[in-house]
């Protein structure tokens, strides 16, 4: 490989380092503009979990609940992706919460554990028909009070 | 010449792979092969939403911790008090000097932190705080934990539920910061050492402890399996790989936790939040719990060297 071709090499991996770290920070912007207002009230779980998806793309989330605290799961989506649904199974697949059967059709679901399980949390981008596909910001996160 | 060009060819891709790695944060499995990890190129035109060049779906795997604080309140909750000297001196961050060494305090400060807001022992919380602004410096985040934070914290000293919230914050911002920087085996020892010093903090003085703080000790038999799953999932470094075997021996303690499985049921309440009923329980006698505890302090003891 030639000098100049490294260099058009080093290049194209700079660009697309920088394009990927942008479409980061415009998910951090999102999820801090966006998301994070719906945990009033709630103290936060550490975790940031935030990613770019598209349409009929899927997302797992598995974590323990700790019993006698009060929590509030929060699912946000930049609107270009539609309603994104989500689905929480219990540790033997049982389902325990569908948001397409919500009455709320909310953002966020809050719930209490009786005792302390682990919980998984699936999240579905819905498809898309159109000619041009979108992709955007899903975000992640717990609260909890006590 | 051929093969310093594969080698060249090589550099440059697993170049590319790392970058888009990093930009991802973490970990997918892409249902219809590996080319599609190339997509994440396309740059956002507003916020949060762009046109993709992605062709193939894939499912994103996150993952997650409970964080100290929850850990503090179940200590809080089961009747246990407060131990000041259980805690890691705020005052030996200085000795801190690798940023291994001082993501791991930052855990530890973390939980510790976590542990003294709860029981609203604010002067202390003070102490962590600045003992733990001086570690992100050191890791290179400056911006989390600023001069008008610790000025909120200053305004805030007596106000449990601000300080909570500005700790959540924190780690939330610090966690957050340390993947966008590419940094993830970093937030990985914050959040393996967060947990191993809040579980030393709830088996302090076990002979005073209730049976209630015993039963969710036994409980984080699971939150031990998140944090190894989360700390499995990102790049195995010398120093994350050590501490993660030096785990070892508190998996197979709480490998003596017995579980009963239980069938799970939901009622909604009035308010329309979700009560999450049954499910399984676990237990442990008392030997298991003293072996919990003795292992978890050989770590702990071992990380704040």
């Amino acid at each position: 490989m030639s000098l100049s071709k490294m260099k058009h090499t080093l290049t194209l991996l700079m660009a697309i380092g920088l394009m990927a770290t942008t479409a980061q920070a415009q998910c951090r912007a999102f999820t801090k503009k966006n998301c994070m207002s719906e945990l009033d009230g709630y103290i936060q779980n550490d975790n940031y979990n935030s990613a770019i998806l598209i349409p009929g793309d899927e997302a797992e989330l598995m974590l323990t609940f700790l019993a006698g605290q009060d929590y509030r799961l929060v699912v946000c989506s930049h609107p270009v992706l539609g309603d994104v649904n989500y689905t929480i199974f219990d540790g033997r697949g049982k389902n325990l919460f569908d948001s397409r059967k919500s009455e709320q059709n909310e953002m966020y679901v809050d719930f209490t554990v009786e005792t302390t399980q682990q919980l998984q949390v699936k999240v579905q981008v819905p498809d898309s028909e159109t000619a041009i596909m979108h992709e955007g910001c899903v975000t992640v996160i717990m609260g909890s009070k006590s | 010449m051929r093969f310093i060009q594969r080698t060249q060819t090589s550099i440059a891709v697993l170049g590319l792979g790392a970058i888009l790695i990093a930009g991802c944060g973490e970990s997918t499995e892409s249902k219809q092969g590996s080319e599609d990890q190339a997509a994440q190129e396309s740059t956002m035109e507003s916020e949060g939403m762009s046109v993709t060049k992605r062709q193939s779906t894939l499912t994103k795997i996150f993952h997650a911790a409970p964080s100290p604080m929850e850990t503090a309140s179940l200590i809080k909750r089961s009747g246990a008090h407060f131990h000041p000297d259980a805690l890691n001196p705020a005052a030996s961050s200085a000795q801190y000097t690798t940023s291994d060494r001082q993501a791991i305090n930052l855990g530890i400060y973390g939980a510790d932190l976590s542990y003294a807001t709860i029981f609203e022992e604010n002067s202390t919380c003070i102490d962590y705080l600045e003992a733990i602004q001086s570690l992100s410096s050191s890791l290179g985040v400056t911006d989390v934990l600023n001069e008008d934070v610790m000025n909120s914290v200053e305004e805030n000293r007596n106000d449990r539920q601000a300080l909570i919230g500005i700790v959540s914050e924190t780690f939330y911002g610090l966690n957050e910061r340390l993947k966008f920087n590419g940094q993830e085996d970093l937030a990985g020892l914050v959040v393996a050492s967060g947990w191993i010093e809040g579980m030393y903090l709830a088996t302090r003085h076990l002979e005073e402890a209730p049976s209630e703080l015993k039963q969710r000790i036994a409980e984080q038999k699971l939150t031990l399996d998140d944090v190894m799953r989360l700390c499995r999932s990102y790049e195995q470094t010398a120093e994350l790989t050590g501490l993660l075997n030096a785990m070892a021996p508190i998996e197979a303690a709480f490998g003596q936790v017995v579980t009963q499985e239980g069938e799970s049921t939901t009622n909604r309440e009035a308010s329309g939040s979700f009560v999450i009923g049954g499910g399984p329980t676990y237990s442990a006698d008392d030997a298991t719990i003293l072996a919990i505890a003795a292992s978890v302090a050989s770590v702990r003891n071992a990380c704040i060297q």
